[in-house]
């Protein structure tokens, strides 16, 4: 589904840099890269093992600041925000699904989804779960729901880790190398849900991958390569949405 | 907050053993060694816990029962003139020289004197109806049994007390002493034993309640008056223990042994919720990222700790009247005492110690880096 809010970026870097080390070992990720995102969409930005796009993902969202450049994420101008600004709006705003799955071993699906909504909103126990076994209803977990990380396989792990970055309904969903851990059968899975996360949810999503395969599954591929973006791919309906806004 | 707390330390109670033994560890020394302190220093208000007395009345500022000075026996009638007042009496106590017989010598020595009737109100618990009867002789005087050699008599021997000649008429058993050992005799061969008591002085007043439970009204009522000063029996036996305690500078060797244990179990504590957060420092990472607080995740770990502490305690408390009984059990006599305040405070202590082992670890939480989690 797309809609008419691709017309404006609901994230937006602009002229972004970022350099680690300092004097010779001093290295730069990131060359002036400029880059557009909308809601409704999935954009899988692709490139070799350190083309720079992790540090990419890090900088749009607030957690790695540029050395110049401007994020304008929901019209914030996010790097302009207090450390609590931006704390709060990544509270309000962001979900974040990482390579690992980084799952606190002692807690159930069920109480990992509960957590963020009890620590993040001050929601009450019963509505935490409400909560959670609606999002774990959706992810095809709900049988699982009492099981520990040590108890769920690697995609079902994922999933969860999905769940928890969702669960708060976020507007902007940042993935990074979601699948790699995956065989292809639950990296599908996975990418379905971040899809319908955009698509149903009107959320932006944006992967960071090297898997080819996950081309076919999403509206927007962004390839980078030493530290620029070099090439865009926009998948028909979108293009044709695009044109007609302009 | 506190039911993840308690869930994780469940699931790796493997990983917080250490700790939760470290707490326990602390709390039972320190209850171990201030209940045998108090116990040791429960020898010094023998004559309060043994005697049948519900309100002492000494002079002004008296810290402990071996510390009395004379007062007036004209007092007495104060107290006799209260409605809850039972019966009152004389009670003579004071540190003496004792002189061996040929002059072995002479020991500083504690010279009670008391009335000897069956309803006696002074007379320690320890003395049989037959031994208060041969105390009725004036110069006759009766000690315990595992002092004979540390006071150079038998049976039936003679020693001088400040010069004044007396006779060991008889022996107890059970009656030990700290400071000087006990001897026991009549009011009047007290006051020949003891220069500073003067004719028409008594070193306490001793009273008895119709009904207990108003000694502490009784108590107020004497104080009122600014030349005595009066407690009730339990008041008393605490002020002349803590007394000894703090005197004898035991305390100080008590606080030093008990830092060392909070030391310990603050560091083993400290250190276990440390690696215990580090451990799970991604999946903190992760919380960061999503814009949980920080505050939050502290919560957690001082919510641990605490988990830690009462858990720790409730192990000790156990482990405590065990190790208690089983000392007694080896010495047979019972020395350590374990008042309920006593628990509770070692409890509060290891529990604060505890909640600032969590607040040292929440030093780990500052390599939380959500942006480590995409290098």
């Amino acid at each position: 589904m797309i809609s008419d809010s691709l017309v404006m970026p609901i994230l937006q870097g602009i002229h972004l840099s970022r350099s680690f080390g300092q004097g010779e070992t001093k290295t730069t990720v990131l060359y002036d890269v400029s880059i557009e995102l909308f809601a409704g969409q999935i954009t899988l930005l692709m490139g070799p093992s350190g083309s720079g796009k992790s540090t990419l993902l890090a900088v749009l969202s607030g957690l790695l600041r540029p050395d110049s450049g401007t994020v304008m994420a929901l019209g914030h101008d996010l790097w302009a925000l207090s450390d609590l600004e931006r704390e709060r709006f990544r509270l309000r705003h962001c979900g974040f699904i990482f390579q690992g799955y980084n799952l606190f071993n002692a807690l159930t699906a069920r109480q990992q989804l509960e957590m963020v909504v009890r620590w993040g909103e001050g929601a009450s126990a019963r509505e935490a779960r409400r909560r959670a076994e609606e999002m774990l209803d959706l992810l095809g977990l709900a049988k699982k729901a009492h099981l520990r990380p040590s108890e769920l396989s690697g995609g079902e792990k994922q999933r969860v880790a999905i769940g928890r970055a969702l669960i708060k309904e976020p507007n902007l969903c940042f993935a990074d190398e979601p699948t790699s851990a995956l065989d292809w059968k639950a990296g599908q899975q996975v990418i379905e849900l971040l899809r319908s996360a955009a698509h149903d949810r009107g959320a932006m999503v944006l992967v960071v991958a090297h898997d080819a395969r996950i081309i076919e599954h999403v509206d927007r591929v962004i390839h980078m390569e030493d530290g620029r973006l070099w090439q865009q791919e926009e998948s028909e309906p979108v293009l044709h949405t695009i044109k007609q806004a302009r | 907050m506190t039911s993840y707390s308690l869930i994780t330390l469940w699931y790796e109670r493997q990983r917080y053993v250490p700790g939760v033994l470290a707490v326990g560890f602390s709390a039972l020394l320190i209850a171990l060694q201030c209940g045998l302190l108090l116990g040791l220093f429960s020898i010094t208000s023998i004559p309060i816990d043994h005697t049948q007395a519900d309100v002492w009345m000494g002079a002004p500022a008296v810290s402990s029962v071996d510390l009395g000075r004379p007062i007036p026996e004209g007092t007495l009638a104060r107290m006799g003139a209260l409605p809850e007042i039972e019966r009152c009496e004389f009670y003579l106590q004071g540190f003496a020289f004792w002189n061996k017989p040929n002059n072995g010598g002479s020991e500083l020595c504690m010279v009670i004197g008391s009335n000897l009737s069956p309803d006696s109100l002074g007379k320690i618990d320890k003395l049989t109806p037959e031994q208060c009867g041969l105390l009725a002789e004036e110069g006759t005087v009766i000690i315990d049994k595992s002092d004979e050699k540390k006071l150079g008599v038998e049976l039936e021997k003679k020693a001088e007390i400040s010069g004044y000649p007396v006779r060991v008429v008889s022996t107890t058993r059970g009656l030990p002493s700290l400071a000087g050992p006990y001897v026991l005799c009549s009011i009047a061969t007290a006051r020949k034993c003891l220069p500073v008591q003067k004719d028409q002085t008594t070193t306490y007043v001793l009273g008895r309640c119709r009904n207990p439970q108003d000694a502490p009204k009784v108590v107020k009522q004497l104080n009122q008056y600014k030349d005595v000063l009066a407690f009730t029996k339990e008041e008393f036996s605490l002020r002349t223990r803590l007394h000894w305690l703090l005197r004898t500078k035991a305390g100080i060797a008590l606080g030093y042994a008990a830092a060392l244990g909070l030391l310990v179990g603050a560091v083993v504590t400290s250190q276990t919720l440390y690696a215990a957060t580090v451990a799970s420092l991604r999946e903190y990472a992760v919380l960061r990222a999503l814009g949980i607080p920080r505050w939050r995740i502290a919560g957690m770990v001082v919510s641990e700790s605490f988990w830690i502490g009462i858990i720790g305690i409730a192990l000790a408390l156990p482990a405590t009247y065990g190790l208690a009984w089983a000392v007694e059990s080896c010495i047979r006599v019972a020395i350590v005492s374990l008042p309920w305040w006593l628990l509770s405070s070692a409890a509060a202590v290891t529990l604060v110690m505890a909640l600032v082992s969590g607040l040292f670890a929440l030093r780990s939480l500052r390599q939380i880096e959500p942006a480590m989690l995409l290098r």
